[in-house]
């Protein structure tokens, strides 16, 4: 046993061991990456379950239907009728159709700003009182009057109307019902939950008149659609990449699948084979949206305040009516009305394969986790080797300690490791002024009017790109960077990047695995004398740059670079979206550091 | 229009009291919308020299015992279950002095030295009420009781010497559901049971299937001007049913969607087809019952032991709607008060009431819609919700609006839970800028009674007296902080939330009413036991173990054991078995020795 301990101590000292780290991030990068791939396979993703006992999914009979068809077709002639007219007349035509039931409304103005733009309207939502509760809970029926797609959201309101009409017959409410018809799927909806839990912007958004209790859940209708459906497209992901409880899914997939026989699908994977292709392709898209923690519909406003929401979206050509629909929404609030306390038993952190079938965080993490590491055992390892000397140190070194054991025959040259001290000043202020300045671009994006954003887009990719090469020719002319200087300044900030995916994989996954996947080539960037290798490292740092990813993203997908701008803005003003707070303030530095590095010229003293 | 309170008087004559006496009235009042509110009065009353001698007739022996036993002056029992919407309804049955907030709330005034002998008393009654009502009372500890100050006055007569020696406690129970088995024990008190009089319609299927209903059981000594001082028990319930609801048939209760051509469509409208579009007016439509479709029953005469003077049924009702009583029923109409109208009911006959379609449909407008008298307009109107999100803190708002024109003096009185700090200096009230005088708001409260809370020992009681300008909305508010339970406080059903009593406003000007508002449901910062919870913390405790161990690898220079100079090494091994020979025996020194060749070696090793 000694002498193992000697032994595997002295392999500490072995020059070959040092070599081993940047093997062991490649290492991390390609099993985080494998691991991801093997998800989708049955032995790693799990079927899923209803968990909490009280939802009971279709287990009540539904009696939607009937005559209600005639109520509903009436209702949506009304809704026809207001097509054209302004937010404010549409919501005196609802608040008296709603008060016609003995429902309670109240109305809400809004103003954003964001890119220059105004959004503004005014929400109307009527509380349907539980007929023996207590105004301590509720559940949110929502219907915007522009679906997701900017379109009428006809069938939607119409059916809300008809449910809530039909819904005031019943005395088994347990919680009040709170009818919400904002005027679009963005901006309303936010308006009204944030005043709803009084986290709203006093200036420019209104208070509501009217409250009830404690939001246990929402379901969202989004049903533009006009023919007969096939299948329930169930919309799940929050702002931030916040999701609902995986309850609330698996209890609709339920009531539709099994009561109803309707088809249910997630992620627009219309026609899902439950192949691997199919599973893997599925859980892809929810990582981006959950990546890009962008809105999907109105129920994501809902999310950030631990209010499980879905919208429900029919799509598809099939033989499926709109009381078909109205019985799905029925039987989810006859379940939701079930609940004895807030939807806290299943998942919270899943990633979705099929309606069916799912990973939870504790067999996903480890992929993010493993390209956070990457970062941090480089940032380790580059930290240990700026403090020791290179090869030319070495046989300085060497001469004083000898010079040492002949004075005192005291410290023998065999073990006592040398070690340089380290000029951390130069490298801390480069890492400081790389993050302060991310503040420009956080800023200016979030603040700009849409004509200039595009502009400014592209002015600041290219200064992006020419910054580095500003920088090493000034840090160049201002001090003779050493090795160890760009040892240095990698370390932090890898160990900055590694520190902050490691804490965003938790929140947000698919950002951080996006974000760490991405940034994955810093790990093996160095300052090199071969200009080949140089301009084969700037190649791939620029095309791995946050502008151009954004660019070449936008490209792909079919948006103008515009709409993306406007989007980020307008996620930033009203959703308090953090992804531009992860790419500009923890990426880009990130980027620009090992930019930096690339491009600078290395000393040979 | 007069709130029913006020008519009762009217149809007693004082003189009428007698020692020993009962009788009972039903007050039906059709509400907008489908709505009507039954009101079940019986009130019975026995000499205190009765009482005392325990010679039970009317009053009942299980509660008189009890009452004796525990030192009860008055008491005031309420079960309650939904909520007065008081914007369609208008003013509350009774001024709203006959309900209680949600769930069970108590409060009596008990004979009483001190403090804890009030306690003592107070545990006894609780306990006893419990067991007689079915109810959760025993739950009514210290933290749920307070002591008001201005919000409750007795209502009996008690002389000022007695008085002196009571004490007031009041306690709520906001999470109890009422329910059946708080009903018949209820019935059982009266003097005929249920079986006969307007208890007869009283069925536990329709009772808690009303939107609002109220059972309250009050007891106060009663002392007219001459003769002798009475004991009386009132008991009230008070209940708003849906018309529709309740006339669906007792085996087919479910509202299935009706066949098309039953619906009642509004035919002016362009697209209206019958079996395809169909508008529905049926909301414009108004009220048509009987007696026996509504309650489920129908009514088996009238008690024989009750004062035949007082009319047992009265609708209230405008003089022009048509009202059909049952035979050998005999109507009364008021000359002072033409939408009221009563009727004398025959001992043993069965008896029922009609109303049928009102005439004109929907030409009124909103002023007079569907042939009802108006409900009032209450003295004010009030509001209660939480503000803020999140688990540390959060705050109370209540909306007080006075739609009259005279000023409002009222006392709001909060009964919370002691996991609710509230912070007493961010109480503030302020008149909502659209309001017609906004003058300063510094002078809203006059005065604050506060007591704080202890932990675990008792819950927060604040008394307000405000006072509100006509016309004017007023925003209370104050801040709280939710504390950190121990883990085994929570209840079973954590995530569920902890209930906060209503709140009571008892307005003193222009005139004495009682109004609650809804209650709350406070989540605390509750520990989640579940999966994802323990992912998370498995995962922060591997972080932190592989940042110590990274860290430790970093910072700490070692040296294996043969790179240490070997000199210095053997002096120290040397020293160090010299030692340990010194001290111990040669066997166990040489045991030690053999491990000491190793042990040093690593210590040293360490140190350097």
């Amino acid at each position: 046993m000694p002498r193992l301990l000697s032994t595997a101590l002295s392999l500490r000292r072995d020059p070959r061991l040092l070599r081993i780290p940047p093997y062991v991030s490649a290492f991390c990068i390609a099993i985080g990456v494998v691991w991801l791939l093997l998800l989708p396979l049955d032995d790693y993703s799990r079927r899923t379950y209803v968990s909490e006992n009280a939802l009971l999914p279709g287990q009540v009979h539904t009696y939607f239907g009937g005559s209600e068809q005639h109520i509903f077709r009436a209702f949506r002639h009304e809704v026809d009728l207001l097509a054209d007219k302004n937010n404010y007349e549409v919501n005196d035509k609802l608040e008296s159709i709603l008060t016609g039931f003995g429902v309670k409304v109240g109305r809400q103005n809004y103003t954003y700003h964001s890119a220059g733009q105004i959004y503004t309207g005014e929400n109307v939502y009527g509380i349907l009182q539980a007929p023996r509760g207590d105004a301590t809970e509720a559940i949110v029926l929502v219907a915007a009057w522009k679906s997701i797609d900017e379109q009428l959201n006809r069938n939607g309101i119409a059916l809300v109307l008809t449910l809530a009409r039909y819904f005031k017959r019943w005395s088994l409410w347990s919680k009040d019902i709170i009818l919400l018809l904002p005027p679009d799927s963005t901006t309303g909806t936010q308006a009204w939950v944030d005043a709803y839990h009084d986290a709203h912007d006093f200036k420019h958004i209104a208070p509501l008149p009217l409250k009830s209790g404690a939001l246990q859940g929402a379901i969202a209708i989004d049903y533009p659609h006009e023919q007969r459906y096939h299948e329930l497209h169930i919309i799940y992901d929050g702002t931030n990449g916040q999701l609902p409880n995986l309850d609330l899914i698996n209890s609709i997939v339920n009531i539709a699948g099994g009561q109803m026989g309707i088809e249910t699908t997630v992620q627009q994977m219309t026609g899902h084979t439950d192949s691997y292709q199919d599973r893997l392709q599925t859980m892809l898209r929810g990582m981006l949206y959950q990546g890009l923690g962008y809105p999907t519909g109105p129920h994501s406003s809902f999310i950030p305040y631990h209010v499980d929401a879905i919208t429900l979206q029919p799509t598809g050509e099939g033989w499926h009516d709109e009381m078909a629909m109205g019985r799905v929404v029925e039987g989810s609030f006859r379940s939701l009305n079930n609940l004895l306390e807030h939807l806290h038993q299943s998942f919270f952190f899943y990633l979705l394969m099929q309606k069916n079938r799912f990973v939870s965080i504790g067999t996903y993490l480890p992929s993010a986790m493993l390209l956070a590491a990457n970062f941090t055992i480089m940032a380790i390892f580059l930290w240990v080797k700026s403090g020791q000397p290179t090869a030319k140190d070495v046989g300085t070194g060497k001469q004083q300690s000898d010079g040492l054991e002949r004075k005192g025959d005291a410290a023998p040259s065999s073990w006592s490791p040398l070690t340089v001290e380290r000029n951390l000043l130069s490298p801390l202020t480069f890492v400081a002024i790389c993050h302060s300045i991310s503040a420009i671009p956080l800023f200016l994006f979030n603040h700009l009017g849409i004509n200039t954003l595009p502009l400014a887009f592209l002015i600041f990719s290219v200064t992006s790109t020419v910054l580095p090469a500003i920088f090493s020719f000034a840090a160049a002319s201002l001090q003779k960077p050493t090795p160890q200087y760009f040892q240095l300044t990698k370390s932090f900030s890898l160990l900055i990047l590694g520190v902050s995916l490691a804490t965003l994989s938790t929140l947000n996954f698919s950002l951080a695995f996006l974000v760490g996947l991405l940034a994955s080539p810093l790990t093996f960037i160095r300052p090199t004398d071969s200009a080949a290798t140089r301009w084969f490292f700037a190649a791939l740092l620029i095309l791995t740059s946050p502008p151009i990813v954004i660019l070449s993203t936008a490209w792909t997908s079919g948006v103008t670079l515009t709409e993306v701008l406007k989007a980020a803005s307008l996620g930033w003003n009203v959703w308090g979206m953090y992804t531009p707070i992860i790419i500009w303030c923890m990426w880009w530095p990130a980027w620009l550091i090992g930019m930096t590095n690339t491009l600078s010229p290395i000393s040979n003293i | 229009m007069r709130s029913l309170l006020s008519f009762l008087p009217l149809l007693i004559p004082s003189a009428l009291v007698s020692a020993t006496e009962y009788h009972e009235q039903l007050n039906l009042r059709p509400l907008p919308l489908s709505a009507l509110l039954a009101s079940f009065n019986f009130r019975a009353n026995t000499s205190i020299a009765d009482f005392e001698a325990q010679n039970f007739r009317l009053f009942p022996r299980s509660l008189g015992q009890i009452l004796q036993y525990a030192g009860t002056r008055e008491l005031h029992l309420r079960f309650t279950l939904g909520r007065w919407d008081a914007e369609s309804w208008g003013t509350r049955p009774w001024d709203g002095t006959k309900e209680g907030g949600t769930g069970v709330e108590l409060w009596a005034w008990l004979d009483a030295e001190t403090d804890e002998e009030a306690d003592e008393k107070w545990l006894t009654l609780t306990n006893a009420l419990s067991g007689l009502f079915c109810a959760s009372l025993n739950f009514i500890d210290g933290t749920r009781t307070i002591r008001p100050v201005v919000s409750f006055q007795p209502e009996g007569d008690h002389p000022n010497t007695t008085l002196a020696n009571t004490r007031l406690l009041h306690g709520v129970l906001p999470h109890e559901v009422v329910c059946t088995e708080n009903l018949t024990p209820f019935l059982k008190m009266l003097p005929c049971k249920g079986k006969a009089g307007i208890a007869s319609l009283l069925d536990g299927h329709k009772l808690f299937d009303a939107s609002f209903q109220s059972m309250a059981i009050d007891v106060r000594p009663i002392c007219p001007s001459e003769g002798e001082c009475v004991l009386q028990l009132e008991q009230t319930v008070d209940m708003v049913l849906d018309v529709d609801r309740s006339k669906r048939p007792h085996d087919n209760p479910i509202p299935r969607p009706p066949p098309g051509h039953d619906l009642i469509c509004d035919t002016t409208k362009p697209y209206h087809q019958p079996d395809d579009a169909c508008y529905p007016i049926d909301h414009l439509r108004g009220q048509d019952w009987t007696l026996s479709q509504i309650f489920g029953r129908t009514m088996k005469g009238t008690c024989p032991l009750t004062d035949d003077e007082v009319p047992p049924v009265c609708v209230h009702l405008p003089p022009t709607r048509d009202l059909f009583a049952s035979q050998g029923a005999h109507e009364i109409r008021y000359p002072n008060n033409d939408s009221l109208r009563c009727y004398h009911i025959e001992q043993d006959k069965e008896f029922t009431l009609v109303l049928t379609k009102s005439e004109f449909p929907s030409e009124g407008g909103e002023a007079a819609p569907l042939g009802i008298v108006k409900p009032e307009t209450p003295v004010l109107y009030a509001d209660r919700s939480f503000t803020g999100h999140g688990q540390e803190h959060g705050g109370v708002q209540a909306i007080l609006t006075n739609p009259g024109d005279d000023s409002v003096e009222f006392v709001y009185m909060e009964s919370l839970p002691w996991f609710m700090r509230i912070y007493l200096h961010t109480l503030s009230a302020r008149i909502s800028a659209s309001s017609p005088n906004t003058n300063s708001s510094a002078d809203l409260i006059k005065e604050i009674y506060y007591r704080p809370a202890l932990d675990r020992a008792r819950g927060t009681q604040l008394e307000l007296l405000l006072s509100i300008p006509p016309r004017c909305t007023v925003f209370l508010t104050y801040d709280f902080e939710r504390s950190i339970l121990r883990y085994t406080e929570y209840p079973p059903d954590a995530n569920r939330g902890f209930d906060v009593a209503a709140a009571v406003i008892t307005t003193l000007e222009p005139k004495a009413m009682n109004i609650r508002t809804t209650s709350l449901l406070l989540y605390l910062p509750t520990p989640d036991f579940s999966m994802p919870y323990n992912v998370i913390i498995f995962t922060s405790t591997t972080v932190a173990l592989a940042f110590g161990g990274i860290y430790n690898i970093i910072v700490r220079r070692m040296v294996g054991a043969n790179e240490v100079p070997r000199t210095a090494m053997k002096d120290k091994v040397a020293a160090f078995i010299q030692k340990l020979k010194g001290k111990k025996t040669a066997v166990a020194a040489a045991a030690a020795g053999g491990k000491a060749s190793i042990e040093p070696v690593s210590g040293t090793a360490e140190a350097k």
